[in-house]
């Protein structure tokens, strides 16, 4: 970006003797520092009987380490004007903090501390609680929610059995409470090592304060040597069509898809991730236009990519039927415009207003340090290119109207995965 | 523990972005903040007359005038508009709010110039076409009952109803099914020309720019035509915002629960609420303080017993709404089926903690420096300081409010937040649950609740 703002100049990239991965950016536009850590385990290294394990390990690490009490990790990052979370995905666990920049040390030596010695802190009490806490996550996002269950069905349907994005993060009940502190134990050892860790700084920082404050918190804590190997991610055939039909406690039906698509690393990733804003982003884009403006049988649409590491990505939509519309129509008529985008490709209008919306996003993601610090770290864990974070708006502006078209044709009816949810207790729409 | 926990290194001084003004030959009121390194501008025109100035019968129709807008002027029709705006790599929405409805964009700030001719279009000029009016109420009608299936969004209706009876405050801004389904084309234009003739319209923009450049792009833009800021005209007519009932001693021996029966729910959806405080009353910053030690922050008191002691919940917050009459102070959580009890019984019990058990330091201390530290965290990025200058400004205060906010809350003392505790507890209590009547029903009232059961 040539913008006078954001991160003026170079990032940093650095190891240290334990394989720790630093990078750090300069920003000062305001005064404050985003931290952050993706540690490269998900829910596919989750083995089988203990599905919803990485993302409740991700919950006991705000219970305390050797010299952070239970629940203090918060506090104590709120108690210094900061906020902080956690999230777990297929392919990495990520903790973020935003800080006044003053307090940058503080974080860093938090984050060491619960990387060093979590198990200090571990107990079957906590344990326990967390494991009611995430039961209830899953029972508010989840099982409570009318169409809750939807991403779920979608990744088993996209998925074959076995693989290792088959199954949800947020895991079953029955595995949930077959954890055991022995899992948490081995599950710590295995994969919480500075060796699997990349550690992102960005903002109102010093450099050499920074990496100091690295050296003497994080050097210490030994490397795993024996860090496993990632499971294959490899599919071994395409993706057949599928079709399901649930009947749940929902006001209107609603359709589901999805479709295969290829992986972070793959060049072609970000055109479809063009054809997906050309087809559901906004009230301009061709779905909306056509199924809630023209023929009126949805009442919304979407289009989504969720990228992944190895595989395959996916691309997921969904529409609700309008009262009194024809599920048909408007499964014919999505389809239609899936199909028409890779018969025709975009026009040059789309392809402009496309490639204008992104440059906007990227503006703001650049004066964002939280969620420019998780783009890095993302970046630098799943495809080792973490200044990627930075070019992105030029591998968007270098995407052609013919790579869209092509791109599309992975949304073939052939290809795709269909769920529909209906009202129970009502005749099928 | 004998480790010394690193300190902080010299803070660097932060400073809300300066407002500048400027009024148009016409009258419309600007307000510039000027954000260096921020090339993302974001801006809204606010034309006062929101929610707040509609009877039940209008419930909605701002809510629903503003999804019309987006529907083009003259000039763009629907898709022309948006094609337009995307071209900027901008957005262009209007929105409802109780004070007034709003009309805002975020683009790059060297492209603005035509941005603001779009929203003077169909700020000032929206072609409100029947066809789409049709359309737009009944996509209206589906997310009405969209969100009647949702237990969040009904437990979250059903406790401002409580609270506000039938007061404006009480209603959703969206409007309820019997309003909505009477809103026509003729009543959208007749709410839009009462909003045109309110006084006191304001467009505030923040970004990368120079102040003296922006007032001269406004001046020579459609905004600058067509308004009517000469003050002269009626304001929105008077209607009470909140409840016409006496305070009430609170401490009932048998508590009301509103149980909206939900049968199947694997969770129960709780709200307990009062009727809070305006933002213009004194002593917000105590209340702020208030509100972070009951229910805001992760290590809150709700938050601590419920989620962190007692595992009933994936989490539970509760604070003030601050609007320009007394909007509410809620709580809420999701709990599991089997604990709605326990839950309940935990929660009325930490909300009103403060009264018998008054914050520690540590607590007031934790309270103040969160709410001190992460204030320049909030406005990072334009949109967020365009959306507070203009959600002050229109209520009456001054932006100065903002550079004093930090030592007013550092001010905060323990007495205060009692006293905030203390009146709040002379409001009557209200409470909603969302769940499976069939189970939850009889364990509340042997609780010593009295159930009042709703289909």
């Amino acid at each position: 970006m040539t913008a006078s703002g954001g991160p003026a100049a170079q990032m940093r990239d650095e190891r240290l003797a334990n394989g720790l991965r630093l990078i750090t950016l300069v920003d000062r536009t305001t005064p404050v520092a985003a931290v952050n850590i993706w540690y490269h385990v998900g829910s596919k290294d989750e083995r089988p009987g203990r599905t919803g394990f990485a993302h409740l390990f991700e919950h006991l690490m705000f219970q305390g380490s050797e010299n952070v009490t239970k629940a203090e990790h918060l506090s104590l990052l709120e108690s210094i004007g900061g906020s902080a979370n956690a999230t777990t995905w297929l392919d990495r666990t990520n903790y973020f903090a935003v800080v006044p920049a003053e307090w940058v040390e503080l974080v860093l030596w938090m984050e060491a501390d619960r990387l060093r010695t979590l198990l200090v802190g571990l107990d079957q009490e906590n344990l326990d609680n967390q494991r009611d806490v995430v039961k209830n996550e899953k029972r508010s996002s989840y099982d409570n929610q009318p169409y809750g269950g939807a991403y779920i069905e979608l990744f088993e349907m996209a998925y074959p059995k076995g693989h290792p994005y088959h199954h949800p993060t947020i895991g079953s009940m029955d595995d949930l409470d077959a954890a055991s502190l022995q899992d948490v134990r081995d599950f710590f050892s295995t994969w919480y090592a500075p060796n699997n860790a990349v550690l992102t700084v960005v903002g109102d920082i010093d450099e050499a304060v920074v990496r100091g404050a690295v050296e003497r918190w994080f050097g210490p804590i030994a490397a795993n040597p024996a860090l496993p190997a990632h499971p294959d991610l490899t599919l071994a055939a395409p993706l057949a069509a599928s079709r399901k039909t649930i009947r749940d406690r929902v006001p209107d039906p609603r359709l589901h898809v999805a479709f295969r698509l290829p992986p972070l690393s793959d060049p072609s990733l970000p055109a479809a991730e063009v054809a997906c804003q050309i087809l559901a982003s906004g009230r301009g884009s061709r779905l909306h236009r056509r199924l809630v403006r023209d023929e009126q049988v949805a009442q919304d649409v979407s289009l989504d990519v969720l990228a992944f590491a190895g595989g395959a990505s996916l691309a997921v939509g969904a529409a609700t039927l309008r009262p009194g519309a024809s599920a048909e129509q408007l499964e014919k008529s999505y389809g239609e415009e899936l199909a028409r985008l890779a018969a025709e490709g975009p026009t040059a209008t789309e392809m402009e207003r496309a490639v204008a919306l992104i440059e906007s996003e990227e503006m703001a993601k650049l004066g964002d340090p939280e969620e420019l610090a998780d783009e890095i770290g993302g970046y630098a864990t799943l495809l080792n290119d973490p200044g990627r974070a930075l070019r992105e708006v030029e591998i968007y502006r270098a995407v052609t109207a013919e790579q869209v078209r092509d791109a599309a044709r992975a949304f073939a009816p052939e290809h795709r995965v269909t769920l529909w949810y209906e009202p129970d207790g009502e005749a099928s729409a | 523990m004998s480790v010394q926990r690193p300190g902080p290194l010299t803070p660097r001084p932060y400073t809300f972005p300066r407002a500048y003004e400027h009024r148009t030959a016409t009258g419309l009121r600007v307000i510039a903040l000027p954000m260096p390194g921020r090339p993302l501008a974001a801006m809204q025109l606010l034309m006062r007359g929101g929610a707040a100035t509609e009877s039940a019968t209008e419930n909605g129709t701002a809510a629903l005038l503003a999804r019309l807008l987006t529907e083009g002027g003259p000039r763009h029709d629907a898709i022309r508009l948006v094609e337009a705006a995307e071209l900027l790599g901008g957005t262009i929405g209007a929105e409802a709010g109780f004070e007034g409805v709003s009309v805002g964009s975020s683009l790059p700030v060297h492209r603005i110039a035509p941005m603001l001719d779009l929203i003077a279009e169909i700020a000032y000029e929206p072609s409100l076409p029947e066809r789409e009016v049709d359309r737009l109420r009944a996509l209206r009608l589906a997310q009405i009952e969209q969100a009647a299936a949702s237990p969040r969004a009904r437990a979250n209706e059903a406790i401002t109803a409580a609270i506000y009876d039938d007061a404006p405050y009480g209603r959703p801004i969206g409007g309820r099914r019997e309003s909505v389904a009477a809103i026509n084309r003729a009543s959208l234009s007749a709410r839009h020309a009462q909003l045109a003739k309110n006084p006191d319209p304001l467009f505030v923009i923040a970004g990368e720019f120079d102040p003296n450049e922006i007032f001269a792009l406004i001046d020579a833009s459609a905004l600058a035509r067509g308004v009517n800021g000469s003050g002269a005209s009626t304001s929105p007519a008077a209607i009470p915002l909140t409840p016409d009932r006496p305070a009430a001693a609170t401490t009932s021996d048998r508590p009301r629960v509103l149980l909206i029966d939900r049968p199947g729910s694997v969770q129960s959806e709780l709200r307990i609420g009062r009727l809070g405080r305006s933002r213009l009353d004194a002593g917000f910053h105590a209340a702020l303080v208030h509100s972070e030690i009951v229910g805001g922050l992760f290590g809150s008191r709700l938050n601590r017993v419920l989620r962190e002691e007692k595992g009933y919940t994936y989490g539970a917050a509760a604070g003030f709404d601050f609007r320009r009459s007394r909007g509410p102070f809620l709580a809420r959580t999701a709990v599991e089926t089997s604990v709605t009890v326990p839950a309940l019984v935990e929660a009325r019990r930490q909300l009103s903690s403060p009264l018998s058990d008054a914050p520690s330091d540590e607590e007031l201390d934790g309270a103040r420096r969160y709410l001190i530290g992460t204030f320049p965290l909030r406005f990072g990025a334009a949109p967020p300081v365009a959306a507070a200058a203009s959600g002050l400004t229109a209520i009456g205060l001054d932006l100065s409010e903002l550079d004093r906010y930090r030592d007013a809350v550092a001010a905060v003392d323990r007495a205060a937040v009692v006293r905030v505790a203390e009146e709040l507890e002379a409001e009557s209590e209200r409470i909603v649950v969302v769940g499976d009547a069939a189970t939850v029903r009889a364990p509340l009232e042997a609780a010593g609740f009295t159930v009042e059961v709703q289909a």
